[in-house]
């Protein structure tokens, strides 16, 4: 059974945060405090955390940052603060998603198993992974789309590569930038939208309506398509 | 009042006085000599009449220095043999005196007439100046730009090179300073009162150039006549200050009180459905089927929807009212603000054809993309709001004079031409259509957002019908 961590200093979210989820097979734990929320993780090794980022004593920004200092488990944001300052600064920290109060618990629930996925130790990513008919195989570094061969550059392949590593992960500017281009790298937003939309095109997304990769305005990208391992 | 103002003395003595004065005696020796020893009554009336005009044209100096000269030349003129000097004769100091009480009366009266004249058309000069200084002053509202405009147009009919004026106004200290290009100053300097009532509230010293004219009195009085005027202006512009700040106050109540009974209505509408929905669904004394259950639900999910999407939107009004509205800019391509908010609005706008004009290559602009994404979201739901189903709404963007400009025309009802402006307008929602259900908010909050980015924002007749909501952001200050 997972255990999830919740963390926020409303009684009334963490109820109903508690039932939903138990309703889902999760075992929660509530805790109403930044110092809770760190011990808490350190202690009970809970495999997700949902952390408010308004808290009482500590911001949750920071909670992120000592979090991080000693685990790399699965932290989602859940804030009514939609500002992309706070979203980027929470992401920034390393949570691995960030989601706006009020939300749908479906889509909660959806980014939870999709953070706590990318999280599972062990296992080692399928070589290659099926979205309709676009085929990615990273062990031979081929892409096709609808059995034909795409012709992507390097830095193209980089960037999807970087996007089919992390499903369902918002990605922000800055971590796409030093993943593709390097440490150096983290203002040139420009060159990144240039080689999104590339990319788009050749993979044949449409941006009005996306399946593969959504852009979240101010903030990054997400690859929202779901995979199947392609068995082959 | 090209001239300047000129108060130049007429009883001082000029060069063209003493050319008139030795010249006309000259010509009435030649003309008198050949008649002189036969006709000396002749000679007598021709020396007079140079007289005269020398005091006509000359004025005092001219007249006097003729009639010297004339009486010293005439009896030369007269006397036989001519040219042979004699003054011994009664006769001829008669006649020198004579001519001298003419000089001396018609130099007078002419340079009387001719003071007149100069002080009629000064006057005049004056008049029409303060005239137009009052009508230029009048027409300015604020007390600061009273002043600057005061200190500017003394400058050249009083030939300065620097005016300075301090003032204080309801406890606010006034400054304005105005200087003539390329004058050196330290010339002669005066200053004047601002008075208002009995009261004085300022100073303006008006300073003229190196070498410059020194203050006349008329100056003086002129300048203080100004300053009254100047002194006037401003009290209005106060006055205008005042009316214009409680004009203001009564506006933000009047906005106050359309908020509440907006916030009351919007907020309290959803928040009753909600309720009712949940209090049903948990009266254990009634049991609704499946379907019953399921609408419910959804009304309580999409009543959720809409008031968050208002909280939303009150916030950001909020914000604006703070001040607190300043972009984040960043470079963005407005096809991809325009993409994202079209694959998030097609849900809700699903009852009409979305049609998409974007150019092919279009450049960078530098813009908040959120606050950006947040204007397009808000005109396209509010064409989705006023357009009948199954018509079509249409966004284009374009490149023009340097400006980015995004239109979203619709098929609707349009907007009225006197409509056209409140729009904009927090908590307006069209005189024509009063119960929509929009919060009346979106399109302020728009007017806001494009304003803090330097553009504008504006309607327009679409050409199938409807209207074109359009906004349009400067590449200049899109780069700035």
């Amino acid at each position: 059974m997972n255990r999830v961590l919740v963390v926020d200093d409303e009684p009334q979210i963490r109820r109903a945060l508690r039932t939903s989820l138990e309703a889902h097979g999760y075992e929660v734990q509530t805790v109403g405090t930044g110092e809770e929320a760190v011990v808490g993780a350190a202690e009970t090794a809970p495999e997700l955390m949902l952390l408010d980022l308004g808290l009482p004593d500590l911001d949750g920004t920071e909670v992120i940052r000592r979090v991080r200092g000693f685990t790399e488990l699965p932290i989602i944001v859940l804030s009514v603060r939609d500002g992309q300052h706070d979203k980027v600064a929470a992401l920034d920290a390393g949570a691995d998603d960030y989601v706006t109060k009020p939300f749908a618990m479906e889509e909660l629930l959806a980014r939870a198993r999709a953070a706590m996925r990318r999280a599972q130790p062990g296992e080692p990513p399928a070589p290659a992974m099926r979205y309709g008919s676009l085929e990615v195989d990273l062990g031979r570094r081929l892409v096709t789309l609808d059995g034909e061969p795409l012709r992507l550059t390097p830095t193209e392949y980089q960037l999807l590569e970087a996007f089919v590593t992390n499903p369902g992960k918002l990605l922000t500017h800055q971590w796409l930038l030093r993943k593709v281009w390097g440490q150096g790298y983290g203002t040139e937003t420009t060159y990144l939208r240039t080689y999104v939309r590339a990319l788009r095109k050749k993979l044949g997304d449409d941006a009005q309506a996306p399946e593969l990769i959504v852009t979240e305005p101010g903030v990054g990208y997400r690859w929202v398509a779901e995979g199947a391992d392609d068995g082959s | 009042m090209d001239e300047g103002i000129d108060y130049e003395g007429t009883a001082r003595i000029t060069l063209r006085a003493v050319v008139i004065g030795l010249l006309t005696p000259a010509v009435a020796t030649v003309i008198a000599y050949p008649v002189a020893p036969t006709r000396p009554a002749i000679s007598i009336a021709v020396f007079l009449l140079a007289v005269v005009i020398a005091a006509v044209a000359g004025g005092l100096w001219g007249g006097l220095i003729a009639a010297i000269i004339a009486s010293t030349v005439r009896p030369l003129v007269v006397a036989e043999p001519q040219l042979s000097f004699r003054l011994d004769d009664v006769e001829d100091i008669a006649t020198g005196v004579v001519f001298l009480s003419v000089a001396l009366v018609v130099g007078l009266l002419v340079g009387q007439a001719s003071e007149d004249r100069a002080r009629a058309s000064r006057r005049e000069r004056e008049a029409r100046f303060l005239g137009t200084l009052s009508s230029t002053l009048h027409t300015r509202e604020v007390p600061d730009r009273v002043l600057d405009e005061f200190a500017e147009v003394l400058l050249e009919p009083f030939a300065l090179s620097r005016v300075a004026i301090e003032a204080t106004l309801d406890g606010t200290d006034l400054r304005a300073v105005a200087r003539a290009d390329g004058d050196v100053a330290g010339g002669p300097r005066t200053s004047v009162r601002l008075l208002n009532g009995d009261a004085s509230i300022g100073t303006l010293v008006a300073e003229r150039p190196a070498g410059g004219r020194p203050f006349s009195r008329d100056d003086q009085l002129l300048l203080e006549a100004a300053t009254r005027q100047a002194t006037a202006a401003l009290d209005r512009a106060r006055l205008d200050a005042r009316a214009r700040i409680a004009q203001l106050d009564a506006e933000t109540n009047q906005l106050r009180a359309a908020m509440f009974s907006s916030v009351t209505h919007d907020l309290r509408t959803p928040l009753a459905s909600i309720k009712a929905g949940v209090t049903s669904l948990l009266d254990t004394s009634v049991q609704h089927d499946p379907g019953q259950e399921r609408d419910l639900l959804t009304t309580i999910l999409e009543e959720t929807d809409r008031l968050n999407r208002l909280v939303g939107n009150l916030l950001d009004l909020a914000r604006i009212r703070a001040g607190a509205l300043t972009p984040t800019r960043q470079p963005a391509s407005m096809d991809e603000i325009v993409e994202v908010v079209l694959a998030r609005m097609r849900p809700r706008l699903s009852g009409h054809t979305v049609g998409v004009d974007l150019p092919p290559e279009p450049p960078d602009v530098s813009v908040d993309p959120v606050q950006i994404d947040q204007v397009l979201t808000n005109l396209l739901e509010n064409a989705g709001r006023h357009a009948p189903a199954g018509t079509e709404i249409r966004v284009s963007v374009l490149w023009r004079h340097g400006s980015v400009q995004v239109r979203v025309a619709d098929e609707g009802p349009g907007i009225p031409l006197e409509d056209r402006d409140r729009v904009f307008e927090a908590f307006y929602r069209g005189s024509s259509i009063p119960e929509t259900p929009g919060s009346g908010l979106g399109l302020a909050i728009a007017k806001a957002v494009v304003v803090a980015h330097g553009g504008r924002i504006w309607v327009e007749d679409a050409p199938a019908g409807g209207c074109v909501l359009a906004f349009e952001i400067p590449a200049e200050e899109a780069f700035a």
